[in-house]
């Protein structure tokens, strides 16, 4: 057992890894296993001591879904080539029209901007602004807004409004490539601190998209994006 | 060595190779593990959603996930047909929790709990771990173990738990509370 956890998040770990919780307890232990690697790691322990007695299922006469399967998998094929990338590339300039309306609404800052020319910064270190905002819009309630800076390895990003869900929102940036990259997952109540990895610093710049969408906690950061995101925004220094 | 003691190997072993080849983007690989694998992971949907159509639906979903996943497999840490039954059986579950599936049979399911589960015997007799969670299981009091079989095979949630077993929702939860504790004291007992 892992001895941070209390004993009431310990149970919910091993509840959750058996399957047996719904609604907001549910709801609950998802979100511990995004914000909280404690317990997360507590879950895996739990699914690894629980998932043998699976081999105690009975067998069942399956149907002929191979089929099915295929055509599932080369459709994904073919929209991760090129439909992905172009519904992407629109959210990233749909993006760029929302942020102009919403410029005024900055809710982070005002940081005073640093220019420091000793600062320790990246080789773009003209693009790498000390202190940028975004603020991430979506169809119905969706907003989040986000600060990077002034240490350039990290990302807040605070969620104010994000539709209830078993998924996990997931964060992405999205250079003038269109290739959305992943930052990560966030807690969907509450603001998450996001450590940016030194590969994707250069693309948390001024210009670039940010935007969420939901997906499995599972398997996270992904390589890309499986849903459509429920906010993007435009990254804007101050 | 038993004779099916050798073919349960050479069949993980099989699984375990094809598994590798998935990852690396091998569709046909995959098709052989669908051949090898579909009557267990359908058993596992249909049990879980009690509903033919969904469990067809579901199915589909699992091996597009194993597609996905493939990579995260580790023979190492687990065997195959436990790491694809721990899939289905997760994805069974969370469709269960989004459309409410009819619980309809569930009571009456119960009663033949522990019948149509097969001998645990025959299936992990090779690797003595994985058959320790079965011996300990067995050794918990009557109703942690049929609370805990209920929900790990049935895919029963707290709420309905209660209701199949007659009992206030807080009794269940300790029952499955204390006989997880038990259980994970039972396997650490070396």
């Amino acid at each position: 057992m892992n001895s941070k956890l209390t004993p009431e998040l310990a149970a919910l770990a091993a509840e959750l890894a058996l399957g047996i919780l719904e609604g907001e307890e549910l709801a609950a232990a998802l979100r511990h296993t995004i914000v909280n690697p404690e317990f997360s790691a507590e879950v895996q322990e739990w699914r690894e001591r629980l998932d043998p007695l699976g081999e105690g299922f009975a067998d069942a006469l399956p149907p002929d879904s191979w089929g099915a399967i295929n055509a599932r998998l080369d459709a994904e094929a073919a929209a991760n080539a090129i439909g992905r990338l172009r519904f992407w590339r629109g959210a990233a300039m749909v993006a760029g029209v929302a942020a102009a309306g919403l410029a005024g609404i900055i809710l982070f800052g005002p940081t005073v901007m640093m220019n420091d020319a000793a600062r320790s910064v990246p080789q773009q270190a003209t693009a790498v602004l000390p202190v940028a905002v975004a603020q991430l819009a979506g169809t119905k309630e969706t907003l989040l807004v986000a600060r990077i800076g002034p240490e350039p390895e990290y990302l807040d990003i605070r969620a104010i409004d994000l539709p209830k869900t078993p998924l996990a929102p997931e964060l992405w940036v999205i250079p003038s490539d269109g290739v959305p990259r992943s930052l990560g997952l966030i807690t969907p109540d509450g603001t998450t601190k996001v450590r940016l990895p030194e590969s994707l610093q250069p693309f948390v710049v001024d210009g670039s998209v940010l935007a969420v969408s939901l997906e499995e906690a599972e398997g996270a950061p992904h390589a890309a994006p499986s849903r459509a995101p429920i906010a993007t925004g435009r990254i804007s220094s101050i | 060595m038993t004779k099916s003691d050798d073919a349960a190997t050479a069949r993980r072993d099989e699984l375990s190779a094809l598994l590798g080849r998935v990852a690396q983007g091998d569709r046909r690989a995959l098709a052989l593990v669908y051949e090898m694998t579909s009557a267990k992971l359908f058993g596992v949907c249909l049990r879980i959603s009690r509903d033919r159509d969904a469990a067809e639906d579901i199915l589909q979903d699992i091996y597009v996930k194993v597609w996905r996943r493939a990579d995260h497999f580790n023979c190492d840490r687990a065997s195959p047909i436990t790491w694809l039954c721990a899939i289905a059986r997760n994805t069974s579950i969370d469709w269960v929790r989004k459309h409410g599936a009819s619980r309809l049979g569930l009571i009456e399911a119960t009663e033949r709990l522990g019948m149509d589960i097969c001998s645990p015997l025959e299936v992990v007799m090779a690797d003595a771990n994985r058959a320790k969670i079965f011996d300990c299981l067995e050794a918990l009091p009557a109703n942690q173990r049929r609370a805990i079989q209920l929900a790990f095979y049935e895919g029963t949630s707290h709420s309905e738990l209660a209701e199949i077993m007659q009992v206030p929702l807080g009794t269940t939860k300790s029952w499955i509370r204390r006989g997880l504790n038990r259980l994970r004291g039972c396997l650490q007992d070396e």
